[in-house]
């Protein structure tokens, strides 16, 4: 009761600090940082965009606004009303703040039901001390939901108005929905996230998956082994109906189900018709769907925008010769595919842990990258805090994001504000921080493929011991 | 096929993990050896110094020969004297008669009004870099200030470049100096409103001095680059008497067509030169003084230094000098040292002639006193001089003080004395008028040893480099030492989260940091308190420190936060530890970053401490020689570790003063938040936190 008690006080201290810092951040000018707005999140483009069509003109035009204009009719109106005496944009930070914190609650409860079907699982394996005991630690739900509210990025995109909050949402709402088998929602959440910002489309494997096998399990052979052994065990002697149940409950597990995966897909497309019909009549004066895609994917795919952030593709293009941008554009969104794969094959089983890999991969990789993007996959690396508990170079790690982090604006002034430093210093940062983003992918999953090996070890040894 | 990957790189990096464990189980030796070698290599680095040279070729010093004629230097002479005349009259006068002779060279002539900047409290200045709008809450007109501007128009120039003529005067004092150093600059624009090869326009500043050299030319400045168009305080100064002379002093130009009332502006800045004249005169042979630190430890390209010192020791003569700690010329040990590096240098030479290492002995303990006040200089991140504003800006500026030989008060001297200083400053103008683009060829980063010779970035990085390398291995092999202390390996599964146990300490750590940014807030409270003097302050904030440090561990220490480390830890503070020298590390590289003098001299007072420290009960118990020599040892680190203490043995080493008083700190601490320095930043959020917990491990209970 306790522990409940606290996880609510420390939700509402995150958001009281959000607003706290509202009102006394003016100075530090977040919403400009290129660390936190990217062309494609950033408020004050988003209310750029809202004033050329109110002002009937394209949205896109002047190359200021990247985003969906499902966005501008979410928040262009917030944008220009002003509270007297308020600072600006409260009401847009009202939003985000609201974000926030349901995509914490999200987490928080596919925490809890990632938990339960993992414990059950377990327990078919005959491995019930291994599931949490939840009177120690803050269950992994709660605490992922925690980092997520209390990271200093998240906090930070959020109160530099970053519409990464809303981004992260959507993957959220779509991880969700896939792990409570709720395939609208799933889909709904999946289509939106793909409108904004493209990537989480490759999220489309592991919300399959998790719609096909089911939450993350052991691996899959070990059930396999378990039911071989049953049957053989039954065959010599009686078989009662509780273990009836238990094989049929194994057996189960194997089967993908086409089923419930033709109805998630039957709902995307349904909702990304819907999605694009609505975008069609918005920009019906201004170009249509032809121009959305130009201006939002076109220019997420070739990055034409140059500008410093946090990413390794801003440093690469400048310096490229321009005959050969094309081919490199291939090669650097053809590395996100060439790593999906692999791991969909290898970690299959474990469809949520997928999902997190996918996203630490793409937002390594995407060409405008915010601290936004790390704010998701460090609070969704609170899920798997069980199985990752083992983890090496977590003091490293940590200690590195902090370092990196702390570098990058001071890099940054040193280049353009007083001139002493040049770009390499700051792009220096940015691959500091993309290798300690690597070395977070591979020790985590490293660390999830040596909890597998244990509990493999674990359960023969069990076998063979009956 | 991803374990497969990794075992694979695994394979490939094997060499270098070797490498990385040998070195951090032998991380005690390799620190020993570490230190030895920074100390070495600090004390080195007058020797490893290398000889200036003129990067960019455009600039051609002294190309041309000097056009500065005895005319010029007669009407300056004039003018000098007319100010001379004023100096019992109202301060409006002496400003007045600056434009009219500034008119009278058909140069466009304004008068700026300003209120100096008050103090204020922005320590985040360093990372926004916003300017935000002055509070005119605390103006009043009585202290109102006029700057006077004078433009020429370059004949060849399309008006997008300038260069900067800085003589600060203060109308109300009247020095003979300030007067002398009108007079040169005088001389100068004089010459330059006649020459047809000028391709930049001039900027004539005559700062207004009486509230401060710097606050004129920042408000200068600032106008120039960040106009503000809704100001209050011009509608405030309508009511002022002030204003009222100054129209008056306007109307007179009005006549002459040449005055605008607005501000006017004249292209970017290649560069700014302020010139003074210092009034005592107990040199030898005139000399020439240049002062370059700017906030924060920036320093201008080294190219205008260059130019300043080529054309006065080839062409002018002068004596030029930076600015040296006297009291290090005299310690003996110095000398032996440089008489050691010399005998060196001469085996080096006779063993192979091509090797030229080691300087004189004379030599090396000059490049040291000049070296250790250049590191001083930059490391209190406040400017040395007005120069200091224009960085902010990324304007290249130095001071150039001229100090003559005999008293001014002689009219032919005085006449000599203008002639000489006029023909540095035309010579100066000349070649940074030849400057294409704004001065990117030669360094930013450096350290002086004496005018002629300078130490680059990547020369004074190495000692700072082998300064901060045990930090981290220190702090791995803790950590590793630590998880591996830690783990009670009761079952084959043990439950206990061995690779995040050092989360718990820490969050020691964070919050003590914590404190570190509560404790630099205090000030901005306590400058507020009306009528309290320095003392009362600081122990005022000294009390308050400690209140909430008690505060911090009563929070805790309470069950709610202990709940995780239900089993007290056998090797708590060796957790501790490493994760206070990580932080240390990540504060220390960031501020060598920032501001790297302060990172240097920080890093020697934290270091030894952050890497001895060692429970004294643990000492203690084993009773032991060693042990106890190590307590000591520790006790006495961490005393002079303390920033007042550190603040205080500094200031004895290089200042050479005896008495003090504890406001003294509290006085310095308020000149380093209102320069905005990050010095002031560092020491409160990354010395005093490390400090404390230090402190924490040395009287830890284990």
């Amino acid at each position: 009761m306790k522990k409940v008690q606290w996880f609510w006080i420390s939700v509402l201290g995150s958001v009281i600090l959000r607003f706290i810092l509202f009102y006394s951040s003016k100075n530090l000018n977040l919403s400009s940082r290129p660390e936190i707005a990217t062309p494609l999140t950033s408020l004050r483009r988003l209310a750029e965009g809202y004033w050329l069509k109110q002002s009937s003109m394209s949205p896109y035009s002047g190359s200021m606004y990247h985003g969906s204009p499902l966005l501008l009719t979410l928040l262009g109106p917030l944008t220009v009303t002003r509270i007297e005496g308020q600072p600006d944009h409260l009401l847009c930070g009202f939003v985000f703040v609201i974000a926030d914190v349901i995509c914490a609650m999200l987490i928080r409860a596919t925490g809890e039901t990632l938990q339960a079907a993992y414990s059950s699982r377990l327990k078919l394996l005959g491995l019930h001390h291994l599931s949490q005991n939840s009177g120690e630690v803050l269950p992994s739900g709660d605490l992922a939901a925690l980092v997520y509210l209390w990271n200093p990025f998240t906090i930070v995109a959020c109160i530099g108005l970053s519409t990464s909050a809303i981004e992260n949402l959507m993957v959220v709402l779509s991880l969700y929905g896939a792990c409570k088998r709720l395939a609208p929602l799933a889909a709904f959440g999946w289509v939106m996230a793909t409108h904004l910002s493209l990537y989480p489309a490759i999220l489309l494997i592991p919300v399959i998956l998790l719609f096909g096998y089911g939450l993350d399990a052991p691996p899959r052979k070990l059930f396999l082994q378990r039911k071989k052994f049953e049957v053989d065990n039954s065959s010599s002697s009686d078989n009662n109906r509780l273990e009836e149940g238990v094989r049929n409950q194994l057996s189960m597990l194997n089967v993908f189900s086409w089923k419930s995966v033709s109805h998630f897909l039957f709902w995307t497309l349904l909702w990304s018709s819907y999605v694009l019909v609505l975008c069609s009549i918005y920009l019906r004066q201004h170009g249509g769907l032809q121009e959305l895609f130009k201006r939002t994917y076109g220019f997420i795919l070739t990055i034409p925008d140059l500008s410093p952030n946090i990413g390794v593709f801003w440093y690469f293009f400048a310096e490229v010769f321009d005959f050969f941008r094309n081919f490199f554009l291939i090669v650097f969104h053809g590395n996100i595919l060439l790593m999906m794969v692999p791991l969909a094959l290898r970690l299959n089983h474990r469809p949520c842990f997928l999902a997190f890999v996918y996203i630490v991969i793409s937002s390594m990789l995407k060409s405008y990258p915010s601290v936004g993007d790390s704010a998701l996959y460090l609070g969704l690396l609170g899920l798997f805090a069980y199985e990752l508990r083992d983890m090496q170079f977590s003091f490293f790690l940590i200690s590195g994001y902090v370092g990196a982090s702390l570098l990058s604006p001071v890099m940054h002034n040193l280049w353009i504000w007083r001139g002493t430093g040049n770009a390499n210093f700051y792009f220096g940062t940015a691959i500091t921080y993309a290798c300690f983003q690597i070395i977070l992918v591979v020790e985590s999953v490293s660390a999830m493929l040596n909890h597998d090996r244990m509990l493999k070890k674990l359960s023969t040894a069990k076998l063979v011991k009956t | 096929m991803v374990e497969g990957e990794v075992e694979k790189a695994k394979m490939r990096a094997r060499p270098i993990v070797k490498l990385g464990i040998f070195l951090i189980s032998h991380s005690s030796f390799v620190s020993v050896i570490c230190l030895i070698a920074a100390i070495v290599a600090l004390l080195l680095l007058p020797v490893l110094a290398k000889n200036t040279y003129i990067s960019e070729n455009a600039l051609m010093p002294g190309s041309a020969n000097s056009m500065l004629s005895t005319q010029d230097v007669s009407e300056a002479n004039k003018l000098v004297k007319d100010l001379a005349h004023l100096y019992l009259r109202s301060p409006i006068e002496s400003q007045q008669i600056i434009g009219q002779y500034m008119s009278g060279l058909d140069a466009e002539v304004t008068y700026q009004k300003f209120y100096p900047q008050l103090n204020r409290f922005h320590p985040l200045h360093f990372f926004t870099n916003s300017d935000l709008g002055i509070s005119s809450s605390n103006m009043n007109c009585s202290s109102l200030g006029i700057n006077t501007v004078g433009i020429i128009r370059a004949p060849r120039g399309d008006g997008k470049e300038a260069i900067v003529l800085v003589t600060p005067y203060n109308p109300e004092k009247n020095g003979v100096g300030e007067a002398l150093s009108l007079g040169i600059a005088y001389s100068v624009f004089s010459l330059l409103s006649r020459v047809t090869w000028l391709a930049k326009d001039i900027v004539w500043l005559v700062a207004d001095s009486r509230y401060g050299e710097h606050s004129a030319v920042d408000a200068w400045l600032r106008e120039y680059h960040d106009p503000v168009f809704h100001r209050n305080d011009l509608t405030d100064s309508e009511t002022c008497n002030e204003s009222n002379t100054t129209t008056e002093l306007e109307q007179k130009l009005y006549v002459d067509k040449k005055f605008y009332s607005g501000f006017r502006r004249a292209g970017t800045m290649a560069a700014a030169l302020v010139i003074k004249v210092a009034e005592d005169s107990n040199h030898f042979e005139d000399s020439l003084n240049i002062y370059a630190e700017a906030s924060n430890g920036q320093m201008p390209n080294l190219d205008l230094i260059n130019i300043v010192n080529y054309l006065a020791v080839h062409k002018e003569g002068l004596r030029i000098q930076v600015k040296k700690i006297w009291s290090l010329l005299g310690f003996r040990w110095l000398n032996t040292l440089g008489v050691v590096f010399e005998s060196v240098g001469q085996i080096a030479r006779s063993l192979n002639p091509q090797w030229k290492f080691g300087i004189p002995a004379s030599e090396y303990v000059e490049g040291t006193a000049t070296l250790a006040s250049s590191l001083y200089c930059q490391a209190f991140g406040v400017p040395t001089g007005p120069h200091g504003a224009f960085r902010d800006y990324q304007i290249d500026a130095i001071t150039l003080e001229i100090s003559p030989k005999v008293s001014l008060s002689k009219m032919t001297m005085r006449n000599d004395f203008i002639l000489r200083g006029g023909r540095l400053l035309e010579g100066v103008v000349r070649s940074i008028n030849n400057l294409l683009e704004k001065f990117h060829q030669s360094f930013f980063l450096y350290l002086l040893t004496s005018p002629s010779k300078f130490v680059s970035v990547g020369v004074y990085m190495i000692p700072f480099v082998l300064l901060i390398t045990p930090l981290p291995l220190v702090a791995a092999s803790l950590h590793i030492d630590a998880s591996k202390s830690t783990t009670p390996q009761t079952t084959e599964v043990d439950v206990s989260r061995k690779s995040w146990k050092w989360l718990n300490s820490a969050r020691k750590v964070f919050v003590i940091h914590l404190w570190g940014v509560v404790v630099a807030l205090f000030p901005y409270f306590l400058c507020r308190m009306p009528n309290s003097t320095p003392t009362t302050n600081f122990t005022l904030w000294g009390l308050l420190s400690a209140f909430s440090l008690i505060i911090l561990y009563l929070i805790l220490g309470s069950p709610v936060f202990e709940a995780s480390s239900s089993q007290p830890e056998k090797r708590e503070w060796a957790s501790i530890k490493s994760v206070t020298t990580t932080a240390a590390f990540i504060g220390l590289s960031l501020m060598s970053v920032i501001n790297f003098a302060t990172a240097e001299i920080g890093a020697l007072f934290i270091i030894p401490i952050c890497l001895m420290v060692r429970p004294l009960k643990l000492d203690a118990q084993a009773r032991s020689l060693r042990t106890l020599l190590r307590a000591t040892l520790n006790l006495v680190l961490g005393f002079i570790a303390f920033p007042p203490v550190a603040y205080v043995l500094l200031k004895v080493v290089f200042d050479d003063v005896d008495g003090f008083s504890v406001g003294e700190y509290w006085n310095w601490v308020e000149s380093l938040w209102a320069w905005n320095s990050a010095t002031y930043l560092y020491v409160g959020i990354v010395h005093l936190p490390c400090w404390a917990l230090c402190i924490h491990i040395l009287f830890h209970p284990c």
